[in-house]
C-alpha cells in the first residue's frame, strides 16, 4: 500500500515538471513579445521618452494623454477610423454572408467560386492597394473609363484629392479584400445549421426568406458575433491601404490612427505622444467590443428545437 | 553511460571554443562602418567601391565595409539604432539630418578634431555651413546641391511659350502651359525645400534672424502673398503634386509621361531626364523682387559618439579621403557635385556635369533651412498648412497664423 503511493507520487512530480516544460518556451516568447512592450508602452505614455544616446527620460504624468486628446489632427484621425469601422465592418459581414448564402447553395464548381472570393483576402495588401491607387488616380483607370470610354463625365474627378473621396475608395478597398474572409467562415458556420430545421419549416410552409430569417440567421449568430469582433479589432487596425493610398494626404486628412501614430513615431520621434495615442485606442477597442458583447447578450434566444 | 556522454559533449565544446578563440588571431586591422544613400542606378557604388579599393590600398590597417541605405531607412535606422548604440563609423546623409541627429545626442563634435579647420578650408563655405550648430561643427560637407528651373523644351515650344526669366513669369508660364494632358508644374511637396526659394526671392521669411519666432516672419503679407498665388495656380489645374493631391502623378513618372513641364529641382532630375528621353533645358531660379534665392541641399558626413577612439580615427582618415580632391572628382563623374574647391575648377569634373555652370551660379545665393534641432517638425507644421492653404481647406492667411502659433509654441519648449 505504501509502495503504491510512493509511486503515484513520484509519477505526479514527473507529469507536473513535463507540464512546465511544454509551456514554459510558449509563455516566455508571449511574455516577451507580448506582455513586456504591453507594460512598457503604458509606462512610456507617461514620460517625455527620449531614445537618444545617453538621455534621460523625464516623467510629465498625463500631459501626453491631454496632448493627443487636444490634438486635432488626431481627432481626425480617431474620425476616420471610426468611419472606417463603422462603414466597412457590417458592409463586409451583410456581403459575405450573401455570398456565403449563394455559394452554400449550388453543388457545382462551388470551390471555384470560394477560390475567386478568396483571392483578394490572401493577396498582399501593398500590391492591391497599388492596384487601387492606380485605378482611383486622377489620371488612373476610372477617370479613363469615366471620361474616355464611356463619356459620362468630361474632367476626371479626383478620387484621391479629397478626403471623403479618399476615404471612399480606401474603405471600398478594405471591403472588397474582406468579403472573402467573412464567406469562408459564415460558410462553415451555414453547414453546420440542423437540416431537420429546414425541413420542419418545409412542412409549415415557410418561404426562403422566412426560412433565412428565422433558421439560418439564429443558428449562426456565435460565428456572427466572432466575426463582429475580429473585424472590428482589424478596422482599428488599418494601416496599409492608407498608407499606400494616400500616405494620410492631403494636409494629414485622410490619417487613420496606425498611419499617425507611425507618423508621430519616426518623424516627428514623439514616443510619450504615440504611446498615450496608443493606449487611447486600445481604450476604444475594448469599450466597443464591451459594446457588441453587451448588444448580443440582451437579446433573449428564443427556442427553437434542439 | 549517460554521465560519460554528457561529460564528452560539455569537452568537446569548451575544445571547439578554444581553437576557434586561439583562431582569431591579432591582426590590428579596424573595421569601420559606412552607412549611405549613393544610388546604384547612376553608378554611383561602383565608383565607391573602387574608391574604398584605393582607400583600403593606402591605408592598409583599415578596412571599411559600407552599407547601402535609402533616405527615410537610414534616418530610420539611426533612430532605432541610437538607443541601442548600433550606429555606423560614418555616415553620409542628407544635410538635414545634422540637427535631427543632433538632438538625438549621437554626433560626435567634429570641429573638437585638431585638423578639422585645415580640412574644412578646403571646402566650400556655404554647403559646410549645414554643420554648424552654436559654434560647432557636426560634420562635415560630402556633397552638396541645389535647385534650378528644369524645363521641357518640347512642350514649351509646342504651347508657344517663351522661358521666364522673372519669378512672375513663371507662374504665367505655368498657366499657359497647362492645356488637355499637359500641367505647368509639379511641386511634390509644400515644405520650405520646395516654397522656401519662393518665398526668399520675395524677399519674405521663414523665421526670424534668430530662429526663436515664426509669428510676423511665415505669416507676413509676403508669404501669404506667394502660397496664394500657388493655390490659384493649384485652383485653376496648373499646379500638382502628390502631397497636395494623392490623386496625381509622381513627379518623376509625369516628367517621363510628358505631363509636367516645370520643376524646381535638384541634380536628380537631369539623370531622370536623360533616361526617359525628354528634351530638357535648365536655368536658374527665376529672380524674384528680392533676387533669385534658391534653396541648399546636399550631403554632409557625421560620425557617431558609439564608435571608440581607434574607429573614430579611421572614420576620419576615410572621410578625409572622401572629400579630398581626386575622390570628388570622380564622384562628380556621377553626378554628386562637389564641395571641394580643387574639385570644382577641375575640368573632368565640369566635362562630367554639364549643369554645373547653372547649379555654381545658383549655389552662389542659395540659402540653407535653419539648423536648429527642431526643423523637421517645424518643416512638417509649414508642409501641412501650405498645403491645407494650396488645396483651399484653409483661408491662407488662417493657415500661416495657425501655423506660426503653431512653431512658437514648438520652439518655445
Amino acid at each position: 500500500m505504501i509502495s503504491q503511493a510512493v509511486i503515484k507520487h513520484k509519477k505526479k512530480r514527473r507529469t507536473n515538471w513535463r507540464i512546465w516544460a511544454i509551456f514554459l518556451p510558449g509563455f516566455l516568447f508571449v511574455t516577451a513579445f507580448t506582455f513586456y512592450p504591453m507594460i512598457k508602452m503604458f509606462v512610456m505614455s507617461f514620460f517625455d521618452w527620449k531614445i537618444g544616446f545617453q538621455q534621460v527620460s523625464t516623467f510629465v504624468g498625463l500631459r501626453n494623454y491631454i496632448d493627443v486628446l487636444s490634438d486635432p489632427t488626431a481627432h481626425i484621425a480617431i474620425e476616420n477610423t471610426l468611419v472606417y469601422a463603422v462603414v466597412t465592418v457590417p458592409v463586409q459581414m451583410i456581403l459575405g454572408l450573401f455570398v456565403a448564402v449563394l455559394v452554400n447553395g449550388i453543388r457545382k464548381y462551388s470551390v471555384s467560386f470560394r477560390l475567386a472570393y478568396y483571392l483578394p483576402v490572401i493577396t498582399s495588401w501593398v500590391v492591391v492597394a497599388l492596384l487601387f491607387r492606380y485605378i482611383f488616380a486622377t489620371s488612373g483607370l476610372l477617370n479613363y473609363f469615366l471620361v474616355d470610354t464611356i463619356k459620362l463625365i468630361s474632367e476626371p474627378i479626383g478620387w484621391l484629392s479629397t478626403r471623403w473621396a479618399a476615404l471612399c475608395a480606401i474603405m471600398l478597398l478594405g471591403i472588397w479584400k474582406g468579403i472573402g474572409w467573412n464567406m469562408i467562415v459564415f460558410l462553415a458556420a451555414l453547414q453546420a445549421v440542423p437540416k431537420d430545421q429546414y425541413e420542419a419549416s418545409d412542412i409549415d410552409g415557410a418561404s426562403r426568406i422566412q426560412k433565412f430569417f428565422y433558421i439560418t440567421l439564429p443558428n449562426i449568430k456565435g460565428t456572427t458575433l466572432f466575426i463582429l469582433v475580429m473585424l472590428t479589432i482589424g478596422a482599428f487596425n488599418t494601416y496599409t491601404p492608407v498608407a499606400v493610398l494616400t500616405a494620410g494626404n492631403p494636409a494629414h486628412q485622410t490619417e487613420v490612427v496606425l498611419t499617425w501614430m507611425y507618423f508621430q513615431t519616426f518623424s516627428a520621434l514623439n514616443f510619450g505622444y504615440s504611446a498615450a495615442l496608443s493606449i487611447i485606442i486600445t481604450a476604444l477597442i475594448v469599450i466597443a467590443t464591451i459594446i457588441v458583447f453587451g448588444l448580443s447578450a440582451k437579446k433573449k434566444v428564443t427556442h427553437y428545437g434542439k | 553511460m549517460r554521465t560519460k556522454s554528457v561529460i564528452t559533449f560539455f569537452l568537446s565544446i569548451v575544445a571547439l571554443l578554444l581553437l576557434v578563440g586561439c583562431n582569431t588571431t591579432v591582426t590590428e586591422k579596424v573595421t569601420i562602418e559606412f552607412w549611405h544613400n549613393y544610388s546604384e542606378g547612376d553608378g554611383q557604388i561602383q565608383v565607391l567601391e573602387t574608391l574604398i579599393t584605393e582607400f583600403e590600398a593606402a591605408n592598409p590597417d583599415i578596412v571599411v565595409e559600407h552599407v547601402y541605405m535609402e533616405w527615410s531607412a537610414l534616418k530610420d535606422s539611426v533612430v532605432l539604432g541610437s538607443s541601442t548604440s548600433v550606429l555606423p563609423d560614418v555616415l553620409r546623409g542628407d544635410i538635414a539630418f545634422i540637427p535631427q541627429f543632433q538632438s538625438l545626442n549621437v554626433l560626435v563634435k567634429m570641429s573638437d578634431f585638431e585638423d578639422y579647420d585645415t580640412v574644412a578650408a578646403t571646402v566650400l563655405a556655404a554647403p559646410n555651413s549645414s554643420n554648424k550648430m552654436g559654434d560647432d561643427f557636426y560634420g562635415i560637407a560630402a556633397n552638396t546641391n541645389t535647385k534650378i528651373l528644369f524645363y521641357n523644351e518640347t512642350l514649351l515650344n509646342a504651347a508657344s511659350v517663351s522661358v521666364p526669366t522673372t519669378l512672375d513669369e513663371v507662374w504665367t508660364a505655368a498657366s499657359a502651359l497647362t492645356s488637355g494632358q499637359v500641367i505647368g508644374m509639379v511641386e511634390p511637396w509644400t515644405g520650405i525645400w520646395n516654397v522656401g526659394p519662393y518665398i526668399w526671392s520675395e524677399g519674405g521669411d521663414v523665421l526670424s534672424p534668430d530662429n526663436t519666432t515664426a509669428e510676423g516672419y511665415i505669416n507676413s503679407q509676403i508669404v501669404v502673398d506667394v502660397i496664394q498665388t500657388l493655390a490659384d495656380l493649384y485652383a485653376e489645374g496648373s499646379l500638382a503634386g502628390p502631397s497636395m493631391n494623392p490623386g496625381a502623378t509622381g513627379d518623376t513618372d509625369g516628367w517621363a509621361a510628358g505631363t509636367y513641364a516645370l520643376q524646381l529641382d535638384g541634380p536628380w532630375r537631369e539623370s531622370s531626364c536623360i533616361a526617359a528621353g525628354i528634351n530638357y533645358q535648365a536655368i536658374p531660379l527665376p529672380a524674384g523682387s528680392h533676387g533669385s534665392v534658391s534653396v541648399l541641399g546636399g550631403e554632409d558626413f557625421m560620425q557617431f559618439k558609439s564608435s571608440d577612439e581607434a574607429h573614430q580615427a579611421a572614420a576620419w582618415e576615410f572621410i578625409k579621403f572622401m572629400i579630398s580632391e581626386h575622390a570628388q572628382v570622380e564622384m562628380a563623374k556621377v553626378g554628386q557635385m562637389p564641395v571641394n574647391l580643387d574639385a570644382l575648377e577641375n575640368a573632368e569634373a565640369i566635362a562630367a556635369l554639364p549643369l554645373l555652370p547653372v547649379f555654381a551660379e545658383a549655389l552662389q545665393t542659395a540659402k540653407a533651412r535653419p539648423v536648429i534641432p527642431q526643423w523637421s517638425e517645424v518643416e512638417n507644421i509649414i508642409a501641412t498648412k501650405v498645403a491645407e492653404a494650396i488645396t483651399g481647406q484653409k483661408a491662407v492667411q488662417t493657415a500661416l497664423d495657425e501655423a506660426a502659433t503653431e512653431i512658437d509654441a514648438l520652439l518655445a519648449d
